[in-house]
């Protein structure tokens, strides 16, 4: 039974607690019982309160039932569920009882809107606690009154920032900003809340002591319709900047307040249920849940074999090789309190491997993501060292130097021969076999690709690569450290620039033909980011650097043949040392202007002067279409299980838009007979056989299946 | 009974006030040294019993800067630290703290150095300042706080120089270079004497550049992260006569004779030594330095604080059972050229030795064994750490031209002087 009644010295518990699951979700199924319960409340002689509570450790209730969400087809029927939660709430708030959620935990979406129609809220000191409503995250809105009484609580200012950002806050920030009514300790917390209901049962409404009134400028903008519009206005343009026009369930949000935060609740609901039955349907919001699915998935998988098997922990890491990518790694290992000893032999690439490292915990520390004391300690965790010392007692090392095969070989030696064999050893490389490189060291079983994507604190994937005599114990490290250092692991076979680079430079590759028809750096950029991405693919060579991409892509020129010989366009950019942001120049100029123009040599730079015109609509054709056929080859070739570990990889490792729900899950919507047909006409049309489908494709094709079905 | 050694230590280059490690607060270079040597001696954090600084000017924002240099160095929370404070001795306090401690059995490996910014010691304000700020947060209206208001003056906001203060005896009155005067007057010891002490004291340091670096971590200093230092930076290359003769007495104008050239840099920078039972040596494996034979502590008058060596060498080879001509190097810190020389000169007088009853612990020491890589004037000279600094450059030296016995000594703001004499 999910739901339990009781009366105990006059007090009523309604007590959250699904057998089947570690938290509590709010079905349908549970809202009906609930309603019951409420109606024998209401009928029962008069209580001194009404307690909502969890059974649950740390989660009160960790919002509605995600599959119910995305089974609703249309409209109506959206609405409809809507009204049916908001109705309920409403008895809940009507009740003459006073009406206390008692949170110890979670309490997101639905189960932050059932706090909400609750008279009063009390939550302990629990450090777990967030309460919230994160559901613009998944395209919808709060649909159960959320939008109506969390501004009218918590003013509106905050109560917009919640809402529209889709985060939550935690128990002491809830408390501050009127969300919740007291705080307290968790040991006793039965007796601390006795004392509340013993001061607020004869009560007849909430008193007005218990409404934070925010003063000065806040208070103006929270209290006065001329500050309410201004805060409207000001979140109308933060919204549009942050979702670009792709995600339109915080717009719509918005919106909804502007018009609700005047009307009465009758009316509010209404509007508030039209909207969440509007947005409830479209597609951005199915996509959404369904990468919200991968990213459950992803939390949790191991690789067949390892299921049983106890990561090592990981308390001190060795890094060789600073710079950039070390520095920022050592700066990801510090962060989450694992002590590095960052190798290089180059004091200058330890100045700079430091650097980056403290620059990203000083701009965490600006942002008040960290404490200024904890940026010192975590900083201190980062050890410099030229030689091997500080290594003898490493729990595992990760390579971080030149992308050069025989480099990378001498230093596994050399690694080998100072660390414990039993270690695991780690090789950032980004596109090099890893089972090549295991020749080098004493075990090969503990060595596994562990690529991190730049920069490293910020994109949330690692592609884990198994070589020829990789482990499972190594893979199950490998994901257990993945997983404390708070990223999203995949599997991949080990093969030339494994799965995210190689879809990423067909992308790019194909990017640099268009710019060698005739097609300006911007067109090509402005196509891309209207399709969605995050940045064009010239503006993230630019990033990243052009000597980089360039470099996996010739691994990939030799290892997987013709189809990825490098447009001539990005060897010449490369000759001259266009390299990108780094050299100051590349397809854009990086000067002291913050505009950073395209740089004008590059036109120069084409084979012909003859010009195609190219319409956007093709653009994204030919570099999409590129895309879908290469991840197609990489299932097929086996180089990684399933196409979610392909959207997985595309989404978290080159910020592929999720509102499309991946580059597979896009292909499947676009259908797979438009893509075969987009392609062999490409191909045709470009007398370019790298358009043409492969198997995997046309077989999937021909039996009508999708990417998702096989 | 177990023998106290020393099996490895770790200093930061020294860097004058106001360079490179500017930015650097005592606590962090604590924290650069402590990690270091725990690294390089192949020891585990958990392996320290409890961890030792000394320290001068005690930081504001790190009280016990011990602990704080502990935690930040990846000690377990469960290590206990404390601060010790014996002025230009912190450093050889901690040591002999360690020491004294392991002794009794209160630990058997214990983390012990000095550390000291001076680039961070604050300005105060008044104190009347002070008082008119309390005031005014107790005032309750507006009219009241205007009141208070009303009676800021500027004379109130000129700051008091903490790192004046620190160098200012307050039982005498004098200044540390005045102090260093009153010795140069009491000695007759001429300006050209000092000089060339403090020549040589540079041209060693210089010729010892290269050895030097066994016993410093190379530090790229925060926040900016350019560069990695990995020398000290006082010694210079081309110092002569000429330069020094140019310079002007600094404390006493008049009739002075100690310049900015023969006293002691201020300085940044920390040291860390690893101390540890003999037992706890064998166990572990390790192969110590050297080993503590004997120290001791002696005070003098404040206003001649400089002649502190002169008193604790003779009563530490006294506990050691030595005679001086058994110490086959010394290191005499050099707080300033003439107060080493007034040590000297008085452990080379009979009387001396008479009066204050050391008879057959004295005698001269010889400027080829005394400081050979430079001391102070050359290197610097962060008070809280030198001490550490001392017995790391004397225990390195020893093991290079393996000398079995090494005697260090440092004079001590406020009137004392210790001596720490090790073995091999």
């Amino acid at each position: 039974m999910a739901l339990i009644f009781s009366i105990h010295n006059n007090i009523g518990w309604i007590a959250f607690d699904d057998p089947d699951s570690k938290v509590n979700i709010l079905s349908f199924e549970v809202l009906k019982r609930f309603n019951g319960i409420l109606d024998e409340v209401a009928t029962a002689k008069r209580l001194d309160a009404l307690v909502l509570i969890s059974k649950k450790k740390d989660v009160f209730i960790a919002g509605a039932d995600i599959k119910e969400i995305e089974n609703i087809t249309n409209s109506d029927e959206g609405k409809e569920k809507s009204h049916l939660g908001q109705k309920i709430f409403n008895k809940l708030e009507d009740l003459d009882v006073p009406t206390i959620a008692m949170i110890d935990g979670v309490t997101l979406g639905g189960g932050c809107e059932l706090a909400l129609a609750c008279r009063y809220r009390v939550a302990t000191f629990n450090e777990k606690i967030k309460i919230g409503l994160p559901e613009v995250n998944l395209g919808i809105l709060p649909g159960f009154g959320g939008t109506y009484r969390l501004p009218r609580l918590v003013g509106l200012k905050q109560g917009l920032k919640i809402i529209l950002s889709g985060g939550s806050v935690s128990s002491s920030e809830a408390f501050k900003i009127g969300l919740v009514d007291r705080l307290i300790p968790q040991v006793d917390w039965e007796m601390a809340l006795d004392k509340f209901i013993n001061e607020i049962k004869s009560l007849r409404k909430r008193p007005a002591s218990f409404h934070r009134k925010s003063k000065g400028i806040a208070g103006f903008l929270d209290q006065f319709w001329m500050g309410q519009q201004m805060l409207f206005g000001a979140s109308e343009k933060a919204v549009l900047k942050s979702t670009k026009g792709f995600y339109p369930a915080p717009l719509k949000a918005l919106h909804l307040i502007k018009e609700n935060f005047y009307l009465r609740r009758k009316a509010g609901l209404e509007k508030e249920a039209s909207a969440f039955g509007e947005l409830v349907t479209t597609d951005v919001c199915k996509n959404l849940i369904k990468v919200f699915y991968l990213s459950e998935k992803f939390k949790k998988y191991l690789p067949p074999g390892c299921e049983s098997l106890k990561p090592q922990m990981i308390r001190k890491c060795g890094v060789v090789g600073a710079g950039v990518m070390g520095g920022g790694i050592a700066q990801l290992f510090a962060y989450r309190n694992i002590d590095v000893r960052l190798k290089d032999i180059q004091p200058d690439a330890l100045a700079k491997g430091l650097k980056s490292a403290y620059d990203v915990f000083r701009q965490a520390s600006k942002k008040r993501k960290i404490t200024p004391a904890e940026m010192i300690m975590k900083m201190g965790k980062i050890t410099p060292t030229l030689d091997f010392s500080g290594f003898h007692n490493v729990d595992c090392v990760v390579e971080a130097v030149v992308e050069k095969m025989d480099v990378k070989k001498k230093v596994f030696a050399d690694i080998s021969a100072q660390v414990n064999p039993e270690r695991l050893l780690c090789t950032n490389t980004s596109s090099l076999s890893v089972t090549e490189m295991a020749k080098s060291v004493k075990d090969p079983r503990r060595l596994v690709g562990f690529h991190f994507f730049n920069p490293v604190h910020r994109m949330p994937l690692i592609e884990i690569i198994q070589g020829k005599e990789t482990s499972p114990q190594t893979l199950t490290d490998a994901f257990g450290l993945a997983r404390s250092l708070g990223k999203t692991a995949i599997l991949v076979k080990d093969a030339p620039g494994f799965l995210v680079n190689r879809i990423l430079l067909a992308y790019m590759n194909e990017a640099a033909r268009i710019l060698e028809l005739g097609a300006s750096v911007e067109f090509v950029d402005r196509a891309m980011t209207d399709f969605g991405m995050p940045m064009g693919p010239f503006r993230l060579s630019d990033e990243v650097g052009l000597d980089v991409g360039l470099k996996v892509l010739h691994i990939l020129h030799e290892g997987l043949g013709e189809h990825f010989q490098p447009a001539s366009i990005l060897e010449k950019t490369y000759q001259k040392g266009l390299l990108g942001k780094k050299s100051g120049k590349g397809f854009y100029l990086y000067g002291d202007s913050k505009a950073n123009p395209v740089n004008p040599e590059i036109v120069s730079l084409r084979s012909s002067s003859e010009k195609h015109s190219i319409s956007a609509l093709e653009c994204q054709e030919r570099m999409v279409g590129l895309m879908i056929n290469e991840a197609a080859r990489c299932l097929e070739e086996k180089i990684v299980d399933d196409a979610s570990v392909v959207d997985a990889g595309m989404i978290w490792g080159t910020g592929f838009p999720p509102f499309r729900g991946g580059l597979l899950r896009y292909a499947d919507q676009w259908g797979i007979s438009q893509v075969v047909t987009v392609l062999e006409g490409l191909a045709k049309q470009l007398n370019a056989p790298r358009f043409l489908p492969c198997e995997y494709l046309l077989t999937l094709h021909k039996e009508q299946k999708r990417f998702y079905e096989r | 009974m177990d023998r106290i050694a020393i099996v490895n230590g770790i200093r930061t280059p020294f860097c004058k006030i106001g360079t490179a490690l500017q930015n650097m607060t005592a606590q962090d270079l604590g924290r650069v040294v402590s990690r270091e040597v725990i690294e390089r001696t192949r020891l585990d954090p958990k392996d320290i019993d409890e961890v030792i600084f000394g320290n001068v000017a005690q930081p504001a924002d790190a009280a016990n800067v011990s602990r704080v240099i502990a935690l930040m160095a990846g000690l377990p929370v469960t290590t206990p630290a404390f601060t010790v404070h014996r002025n230009c001795a912190s450093g050889i306090e901690a040591v002999v703290n360690a020491s004294i401690k392991i002794q009794v059995g209160e630990g058997k490996c214990i983390l012990a150095g000095g550390t000291e910014s001076m680039s961070n010691i604050p300005f105060f304000m008044q104190k009347s300042l002070q008082d008119l700020f309390t005031q005014m947060s107790r005032a309750k209206t507006s009219w009241q706080k205007l009141g208070v208001f009303a009676k800021f003056r500027p004379k109130h906001f000129s700051p008091r120089i903490g790192l004046q203060l620190g160098l200012t005896d307050p039982a005498c009155g004098l200044n540390m270079g005045q102090t260093a005067e009153v010795l140069a007057k009491e000695f007759g010891i001429p300006r050209e004497e000092q000089d060339h002490f403090a020549l040589v004291s540079h041209q060693r340091a210089v010729a010892a550049r290269e050895t030097l670096r066994e016993e410093i971590v190379p530090v790229s200093p925060s926040p900016a992260y350019k560069e990695f230092v990995q020398d000290d930076i006082g010694p210079r290359d081309n110092q002569t006569m000429e330069a020094l003769a140019k310079l002007s007495p600094y404390f006493d104008r008049r009739a002075g004779t100690v310049t900015a050239g023969n006293s002691s840099q201020i300085t940044d920078g920390a040291a860390a030594l690893l101390v540890m039972s003999e037992t706890r040596v064998k166990d572990l494996k390790l192969e110590p330095l050297g080993y503590v034979r004997a120290f001791a502590f002696a005070g003098v008058e404040p206003h001649r604080m400089g002649i502190g060596p002169a008193h604790a060498i003779p009563r530490a080879l006294k506990k050691a059972g030595m005679k001086l001509s058994d110490i086959q190097a010394f290191e005499i810190n050099e707080a300033f050229a003439v107060q080493v020389l007034a040590c000297l000169r008085s452990l080379e007088s009979a009387d001396f030795a008479k009066k204050f009853g050391y008879e057959g612990y004295t005698g001269m020491i010889r400027r080829e064994i005394l400081n050979i890589h430079g001391g102070a004037i050359a290197l610097g000279h962060p008070v809280g750490a030198t001490g550490a600094r001392l017995i790391l450059t004397m225990l390195k030296h020893m093991k290079r031209k393996n000398l079995n016995v090494g005697l260090v000594s440092l004079c001590v703001g406020g009137g004392q002087g210790a001596a720490v004499i090790l073995e091999r």
